[in-house]
């Protein structure tokens, strides 16, 4: 991972198969790279997430390409909704940790929501992956 | 008293017991986020300045096949994309890659009903359509041909050596900066989907079949917005747009699906009841959508 200009260099490849790692048992079903840029004002970034009710998921974070960390939120429910419930947050496991997973089942919809902190000074940007397996 | 003090406490640990499910995981993350200031739980985030572009992240043609099979659905090979055909989709992008997604629908229910001389046969289709799409790296690393007739009678291994080469194609169109054609070759895998379980259930009318066709149906909403965050990229993809979302609206207009939107309730397509007339107008747009990407 270098630096260049403020910005980390996202790598697909090393990033997924990173993540790729912490999902057995579960099978590859898809993976999401998100680019993060930082503004001067907190700022949220949404990926929908369409699952199986039936099914029982994990979702795999892996967040080493951020310059600075974000938090990950996921819901039932889009960022629209009012009544919308928390299903996972990063805050439970550490604010530090680059990568982590948590598992689902019974749902038809997550949304991941990256909330991404100020930029003290410039902007600059990253990636994050997260990585979906089903059982 | 006693048996009333008892009583109490054991209701509210089954309580807890039920709505926490049965994954240990899952109960540890509701365990985490209940022990959360109770503001943060029910996270606001009005107050953060919101990214108006939402991305999707839309699934495999071997889950979907995966999540179908579980349903009793047979195998009809008729119903496949013909092979031979792959050559003549060299034409455009959205051919290329809309192909690409039917043959990996067609591989997926091949390899889930266990006909594993037609995976390796669609494995190659996909493999020639791939290759169109600048994808051979995807299909030709880690021995992926040997790996898969080594084990080509261990189901097991051979969803792992496929989904192996999704991974592989996933990141090879995020490096190329081709991720429209993810949404779109999605949109091929999809439709194939759909076409298959329609014609098996209106072979079989097994009733988890419908059920099965209608949660992929659901699909569509989440298609249509991944497919307009790259519209402008190929010029097919306002028509594509235009055909998906005449299937979710006569799937809106299923009256069991319409009233579940209208009191938001969670449909169970189990118990939901849909009509021979309702669901032919939707096995009717699909059949013509299929029909256009396959000509």
């Amino acid at each position: 991972m270098a630096f260049q200009g403020g910005d980390i260099l996202c790598n697909a490849k090393e990033l997924k198969e990173k993540a790729k790692n912490s999902l057995d048992p579960y099978k590859y079903d898809s993976s999401e790279l998100t680019r993060i840029f930082y503004k001067k004002k907190e700022s949220l970034k949404e990926v929908e997430v369409p699952l199986f009710i039936g099914e029982k998921y994990r979702i795999v974070f892996e967040l080493e390409a951020l310059p600075k960390q974000v938090e990950v939120q996921v819901y039932n429910k889009n960022k629209e909704s009012k009544n919308r419930k928390l299903l996972f947050t990063s805050k439970s496991i550490g604010a530090d940790k680059k990568e982590f997973s948590f598992e689902i089942s019974k749902t038809r919809h997550v949304y991941v929501d990256y909330i991404i902190p100020p930029s003290e000074e410039g902007s600059y940007s990253g990636c994050a992956v997260f990585m979906v397996g089903y059982k | 008293m006693t048996v009333k003090l008892l009583i109490v406490p054991f209701f509210a640990l089954a309580l807890a017991l039920v709505s926490c499910g049965d994954n240990p995981e899952e109960q540890k993350n509701q365990e985490l986020i209940d022990g959360l200031d109770s503001t943060a739980a029910m996270s606001d985030t009005n107050h953060i300045a919101q990214d108006d572009e939402v991305t999707y992240n839309l699934p495999s043609a071997l889950q979907i096949a995966y999540v179908f099979k579980k349903s009793g659905a047979t195998f009809i090979p008729s119903l496949l994309n013909k092979k031979d055909n792959s050559s003549k989709y060299n034409t455009s992008n959205y051919k290329r890659a809309v192909n690409f997604g039917i043959y990996s629908a067609d591989l997926a229910y091949c390899l889930f009903n266990k006909k594993y001389q037609e995976s390796k046969e669609y494995l190659k289709s996909c493999k020639e359509m791939g290759s169109y799409l600048g994808l051979n790296q995807a299909f030709e690393s880690d021995n992926m041909a040997q790996r898969f007739d080594k084990n080509i009678t261990i189901e097991d291994s051979v969803v792992k050596i496929v989904s192996n080469v999704q991974l592989k194609t996933d990141i090879m169109f995020e490096q190329n900066k081709q991720k429209h054609i993810t949404v779109v070759a999605f949109a091929g895998a999809w439709t194939e989907s759909m076409y298959i379980a329609s014609e098996v259930y209106a072979k079989d009318k097994n009733k988890k079949v419908l059920a099965s066709l209608l949660e992929q149906m659901l699909l569509s909403e989440t298609i249509i917005k991944a497919l307009k965050n790259h519209q402008s990229a190929e010029t097919e993809l306002p028509a594509l747009v235009a055909e998906v979302t005449k299937i979710n609206t006569q799937f809106n207009a299923i009256a069991s699906v319409k009233t579940a939107i209208e009191k938001d309730e969670e449909m169970d397509f189990n118990t939901m009841t849909v009509t021979d007339g309702e669901l032919k107008s939707i096995t009717e747009l699909i059949k013509t959508l299929r029909a256009g990407m396959v000509e």
